[in-house]
Order: C-alpha cells, then sequence, then structure tokens
C-alpha cells in the first residue's frame, strides 16, 4: 500500500550522516554571521555613501532608445543611481502596469514615461507632483507649439515631454512627383496606382479596435472639419454631419478598395510591415517607422517620402499629437533627485540623440534651427511642421472610457457591423451617457481637470 | 448530519478563509456599487443613490457583453465535453505508446493561455500569418479572419477548446479507469455491443465526472479574460468582449471603481443563478436516474 510505505518513510529518521550535519550547521553559522557584519564593516571602512536610487518605467522601445544617455547620467552623477525598468511595448499595456503599482499605493518607481492621451487621468487620480517648482513658464516657451500642449493641467505643469512626435503620412516617391494636398487626391493617386497595377492597394493605417484607432480618429475628423470634444461645453461631439462626413470617408477606403479590409485589424506594426513590402502607395504612421524602412533592405528603401497628414479640400489638417514626456511621482522619496534625471533625459542632448538614432522628433525649437540637425534628420522640417497645427486628444479625465467608446463603433463599422450615421450616433450617445453617470450631472462633465 | 462542537472547530479555519477570500470581497463589491468611485472623484467613494445599478440596466455593452460571454461558455463548454470524451475514450484503449499520447495530449493544457492566444493571433494575421499563406497558394485570397465577427468569435472558442479539451479528457479518463474492467466484460459476455455498453455503463457511471468537468469548465469559461484580452483584444467592434474584459476595463483602464464592481457583482450574480440552476438540474437527473426514472 502506498500510504503504508508513505508513512514509513516519515518515520525513517533523516539519513544525513554526523560529521555532514556539523560541516553544513558551521557553514550556515558563518554564512549568517557575514551577513550581519558585512554592511558594519563596510561603514568601519569608510565606504562612499550609496547613490540615491532613481527609477524609471518606460516603454521598451524608449527604454533601450535612452540606455546611453542613461549611462552617461549615472557617470556623470555619482550621487544618484537612475535605473530604467523595461516596461511593455503596447502603450496600453503599460498604462495598466503603471496603474496597478499606483493603486497599491507606493509605486516602485519615481518618473513615469506618461503617453499624452493619459496625463489627464494620471493627474486627476492624484499619483503626480507638479512641476513648477522645478521649470518655470519660460521651459515650455522654448519649445515648439504643439510640443507644448498636453503637458499642463490647470495652472500647473505636470509633465515635461520627451518627444515631440505627430501622425505623419509616408508616400512613395518612385510612383508620384509630388504626395497628394488633400484626402481627395490621396484617394485618386491611389485608384489611379492601383489601375495600372502599380500596387495593390492605396492607403494603410491602423483600424484595430485599439488606441491606435482613435489617433487616425482624431486626424480624420479634423480633416473633415469635425471636432470629437467640445472644450468649452465639456461634451463630445461625434454625431455632427461632418464628424459622420470623416467617417464615412474611412468607412468608403475599405469599401472601394483604396485599403485592404485587413486594416480593420491593422496596428502601426501590421500597417508598417505590409507598406514596407511595397504593396501599399501610401501610411500613416509616426515618425519612428522611417527609420525602420530606411535600417531594413526592403524593396521600398529610399523610395519613401515623409509629408504631414492631408485633409479635405478647404479645411485645415493636423496630426494627431503622440508626445511623450516625464512625470513625477507623488510620494517619491527623492524628488529633487528625479527632477535631475528629468531635465537630463528631456534635454536638448538625449534629444538630439533620440532625433539622430531612432527619428524621434524633439520638442526644442533650439534643435529644429540647428543646420546640422537638419543635415542629419531629414524629417526634421516636417517633424516641425507637423508642430504648428497638431490635434490633441479630448484632454479629460474620462479620455480612456471615451476612447474606447469611439473606437469599439468605428472598428465595427468598418467591419461592416453598422452604417458610419448610425456607428458615429451610437458612440455619442454613449459618450454622453458615460459622462453623465461618472459625476453625476451632465453639466458637471466637463468641469473634470 | 449533526456538527461536534470538535467538528465545528476544525472546519474554522477553511470557513475563515473562505470568508476572507470570497465574503468580504463580495460584501466589499456590493458597497461599492452604491458609490461613485472614478478619476472624476478623485478616486475617494462618494454615495450616488444607486446611479451604477441604473447605468447597469440601461448599458447596453453589458447585456450585449452578457450573451457573447454566454454564447462563448456554452458553445466551448459543449465542444469540450464531447471532444474530451472521444480522447478520453480513444486513450483509455490499451494502445501501444499509450503513456506518451497521454503526455503529448496534454501539451496545450500546458501552455500558458497568453502564449496560447498570441500564437492563435499570429496563425490567424491578415494577411501575413501561416493560414493566410496556405489559403494564398491554394489561390484563394487571403481572409481576415479577425477582421470579421463570425469567425473571430468561432476561433476564440476553437483556441479554447483546443487548449482546455485536455483537461476535460484527463478528468474523464480518470472516471473511465475507476470502472471495473468485469463489468464490461460481463456485459460483452452477455452480447453487448460497443454502443449499448457506452451507452447503459460507461455514460452512466461518468455521469459524476462529466457534472464535476463541466461545472469546472463552465465557470472558467464564464468568466474568460486572458484568450479574449490577448487574441481579439474583444474586437472586432466589441464583438468578442466578455464580461470579465469589460470589468478590467472599468477598473483598471476607465478608474471607474464604482461601475467596474457593478459589472463585477452583477456578473457573479448571473453566474450563481446559472451555476445553481445547472446543478439542481444535474441533481435531479441523478435522482431521476437512482430511483428509477422520473414519475
Amino acid at each position: 500500500m502506498p500510504l503504508r510505505r508513505l508513512r514509513a518513510g516519515l518515520r525513517r529518521p533523516p539519513g544525513i550522516p554526523g560529521p555532514l550535519a556539523v560541516g553544513l550547521s558551521a557553514l550556515l553559522a558563518a554564512m549568517l554571521l557575514a551577513l550581519g557584519v558585512a554592511p558594519g564593516l563596510g561603514r568601519l571602512q569608510g565606504a562612499a555613501p550609496q547613490p540615491v536610487p532613481i527609477r524609471a518605467l518606460m516603454p521598451a522601445p524608449l527604454a533601450d532608445a535612452v540606455a546611453g544617455p542613461v549611462a552617461r547620467f549615472n557617470a556623470k552623477n555619482p550621487g544618484v543611481r537612475l535605473e530604467v525598468i523595461r516596461g511593455p511595448l503596447d502603450t496600453e499595456a503599460i498604462s495598466d502596469l503603471a496603474i496597478s503599482s499606483l493603486l497599491l499605493g507606493e509605486a516602485p518607481f519615481d518618473l513615469l514615461l506618461v503617453d499624452v492621451s493619459w496625463l489627464a487621468k494620471y493627474v486627476a487620480a492624484g499619483w503626480f507632483t507638479p512641476l513648477d517648482g522645478w521649470f518655470g513658464p519660460e521651459v515650455l516657451a522654448a519649445m515648439e507649439p504643439g510640443a507644448r500642449l498636453g503637458n499642463s493641467i490647470g495652472d500647473h505643469l505636470w509633465r515635461m515631454p520627451l518627444t515631440g512626435d505627430t501622425g505623419l503620412l509616408y508616400w512613395r516617391t518612385d510612383l508620384m512627383d509630388r504626395p497628394p494636398r488633400d484626402t481627395d487626391e490621396l484617394v485618386a493617386i491611389s485608384r489611379d496606382l492601383q489601375r495600372r497595377g502599380k500596387v495593390p492597394w492605396g492607403y494603410l493605417w491602423q483600424g484595430r479596435q485599439y488606441e491606435g484607432l482613435s489617433c487616425v480618429m482624431v486626424e480624420v475628423l479634423q480633416a473633415f472639419g469635425a471636432r470629437w470634444w467640445d472644450g468649452a461645453s465639456g461634451a463630445t461631439a461625434l454625431d455632427s454631419p461632418e464628424a459622420v462626413a470623416a467617417a464615412s470617408w474611412l468607412d468608403g477606403l475599405l469599401r472601394h478598395g483604396v485599403s485592404p479590409a485587413s486594416v480593420a485589424g491593422f496596428t502601426e506594426n501590421d500597417a508598417l510591415q505590409m507598406f514596407a513590402a511595397g504593396e501599399a502607395a501610401f501610411l500613416r504612421n509616426w515618425p519612428y517607422a522611417w527609420r525602420e524602412i530606411e535600417k531594413a533592405d526592403g524593396p521600398i528603401r529610399g523610395k519613401v517620402g515623409v509629408t504631414t497628414v492631408v485633409a479635405a479640400p478647404g479645411r485645415q489638417a493636423g496630426g494627431t499629437l503622440g508626445t511623450w514626456g516625464l512625470s513625477l511621482i507623488r510620494g517619491s522619496p527623492h524628488p529633487e533627485e528625479a527632477v535631475t534625471a528629468i531635465r537630463w533625459l528631456t534635454g536638448e542632448t538625449v534629444q538630439r540623440q533620440l532625433a539622430l538614432e531612432q527619428g524621434y522628433a524633439p520638442t526644442w525649437s533650439r534643435l529644429y534651427d540647428d543646420p546640422e540637425l537638419q543635415r542629419q534628420a531629414p524629417l526634421l522640417v516636417v517633424q516641425r511642421a507637423a508642430l504648428q497645427h497638431p490635434e490633441p486628444r479630448p484632454l479629460t479625465a474620462a479620455y480612456a472610457q471615451l476612447s474606447d467608446l469611439l473606437t469599439r463603433q468605428v472598428n465595427g463599422m468598418l467591419t461592416g457591423q453598422e452604417a458610419p450615421a448610425a456607428a458615429m450616433a451610437s458612440a455619442q450617445r454613449q459618450s454622453l451617457q458615460v459622462l453623465r453617470s461618472m459625476v453625476g450631472t451632465p453639466a458637471a462633465a466637463g468641469t473634470g481637470p | 448530519m449533526k456538527l461536534s462542537g470538535a467538528k465545528a472547530l476544525l472546519m474554522l479555519p477553511a470557513l475563515l478563509l473562505l470568508v476572507a477570500v470570497f465574503l468580504y470581497p463580495l460584501l466589499r463589491y456590493g458597497w461599492l456599487s452604491g458609490h461613485a468611485s472614478s478619476v472624476l472623484t478623485g478616486l475617494r467613494p462618494v454615495p450616488n443613490g444607486g446611479a451604477n445599478w441604473q447605468r447597469l440596466i440601461e448599458d447596453v455593452r453589458f447585456w450585449k457583453d452578457a450573451g457573447q460571454t454566454l454564447r462563448f461558455a456554452f458553445c466551448s463548454v459543449a465542444l469540450e465535453l464531447a471532444g474530451g470524451l472521444g480522447v478520453a475514450l480513444l486513450l483509455h484503449q490499451p494502445l501501444r505508446g499509450r503513456g506518451t499520447l497521454r503526455a503529448l495530449t496534454l501539451l496545450p493544457w500546458a501552455l500558458p493561455t497568453t502564449v496560447m492566444a498570441l500564437g492563435w493571433r499570429w496563425i490567424l494575421n491578415d494577411p501575413h500569418g501561416p493560414l493566410n499563406a496556405a489559403l494564398r497558394s491554394l489561390g484563394a485570397p487571403s481572409y481576415g479572419f479577425l477582421t470579421t465577427p463570425a469567425t473571430t468569435w468561432f476561433f476564440a472558442v476553437l483556441a479554447d477548446v483546443w487548449k482546455t479539451m485536455p483537461f476535460v479528457a484527463l478528468l474523464l479518463l480518470a472516471g473511465l479507469q475507476s470502472i471495473p474492467a468485469d463489468l464490461e466484460e460481463t456485459l460483452r459476455l452477455e452480447g453487448a455491443s460497443r454502443i449499448q455498453i457506452l451507452r447503459r455503463l460507461t455514460l452512466p457511471l461518468l455521469v459524476p465526472y462529466l457534472s464535476l468537468a463541466l461545472l469546472f469548465r463552465l465557470a472558467q469559461a464564464l468568466g474568460v479574460f486572458d484568450l479574449i484580452q490577448v487574441l481579439t483584444g474583444g474586437g472586432p467592434g466589441g464583438s468578442t468582449e466578455s464580461l470579465s474584459l469589460y470589468a478590467y476595463l472599468n477598473a483598471m483602464r476607465f478608474l471607474d471603481f464604482g461601475y467596474a464592481a457593478t459589472v463585477m457583482l452583477a456578473t457573479f450574480l448571473l453566474l450563481a443563478v446559472l451555476l445553481g440552476v445547472g446543478w439542481l438540474l444535474l441533481r435531479r437527473a441523478r435522482i431521476a436516474r437512482t430511483t428509477g426514472g422520473p414519475a
């Protein structure tokens, strides 16, 4: 019987022979002694004070991009030890991770690299310390207009921007002489190229049900003169005729075959891979995509132009503001040292390097004026132009909900579950419902930070 | 059964544990669901007079997700039970290399769901995934498996069945092995066919194992989260969103804890009622069988 054997085994005396047991206990005692004594010995010998640890949580690509500057910072500041925690790649995943630790009270990091779309929510939750004490109003004045947006809420500065990225339009220099000037031209050129068999597809963008689709929507709404968020009334305006026209245009791209149906499942990378394989004339993406295309030895290397996004004829175009910046976590035990790290990481030296090596758009106007950098980073001119009229996402603490709602409806439209007018009307109705229930009264919905 | 003092005392630690991990969170959810607690209240709970429950009743998304969750759970659990039974019967046969086969069957169950879901997402990728590559090599155009609601739902079920069928099979295999071989032998000697043996002997004796697998799997499938989150993110157009995913989004992404608690509690009540009804039905069926049929 197994059970009886088990019991017998338990009753058997432990099989460690005497001498070995003595040796083991001696070793254990020595280890414990060493653990207790070692720190004291260090103090006796007058070892240098431990550097102040500062931890920053960043999405993996940016964490890798700043690895060099972080090492230089630590070499220059022996009193501080800056450590970057490599978070997940996906923007939403890293926000979920940060929120999980912030909700528990003591976050294991002092700095958080914050996407522009999170700021209102985090500030409303009371998780950040304002930076006004360290950075005066003149700091933002030295930046490009678009880079100044989305850092201040109320009268306080909550975030120092590290990148000035906006949505951009990529086009094929081997297929056309100049980029399209408006949405009509974009479609016309696409269809002409498709008809002549030059490319299977015209325009690639991000249509999966996720935050990237909201970025696309911000641009398309702006391109047709619609507004997602009316800051004055604190409400959404998604059922306006202009907004429906914007949604219809996007829907038409799929229905008329300018964009493949698979766009409805595309993230940035899916769209980039297909464009880099030479299968389309246009791509909507962030600045990093240009370096990716030029680095890879693909069929369209050296045949790609970059320009600002386009609007409907007679409308003002604006690329979605997608900037990242550093915020100071409330309750960080070492705010002074943390701000030193912010100063260095968001400073001109590091931004210059990020622009050269990764293609991230700088925020400082002085960098855009630098002829040397202009020569080495050809995207700079376009990035600066895009930063003159960028489109921020709704600056409200309820943004995550509104964005989730809109992408759900629009993705439903793209996958043929709903017509554009119905999808937008539904998004509008649900948005107002959410705003009402979060604060109680509709009038108070806009008084969030 | 009467509880003596000693017995009650022995049960106390388990009871305390249940209260701590089960009753307390439930009561806390109940309390929180009567409050607004979101970024707009600075994460402080403010009583809102049942506004959360009113919102829940009017929330099209909650009811749509409830329907989707039930549909997902019933379809995948039904397939898992049927498939699991088949696999268990197969593995019960005296085959050569049976041990290896049993170990192989367990592989999908051993994989982390997230990894498995990422794998499926890649297989179904349009246009780069292997499934679409196969389609194109046959001359067909590539297909948006994850951008068409019907196929997305189908593959979500398929992925779940693929992963958890081994669990059901293992459970049923244990059941099969508990059936004395001489019973089967006797029936065979008396001239019963394989189908008759399965219907009259194997299945009735497997009922406790089947109902155990059913309850386990139903409870798990109704709370499905990671598979959906990774494979579809709830898309396309929210057509695969489950109740757990909706509750998670409310809490972790929207920081709307009052409403998230309401969604969780409503989901719990819904599932409790469902599992309760299922349990009653099973019990009635068992009583009916042991007493020789319903009145």
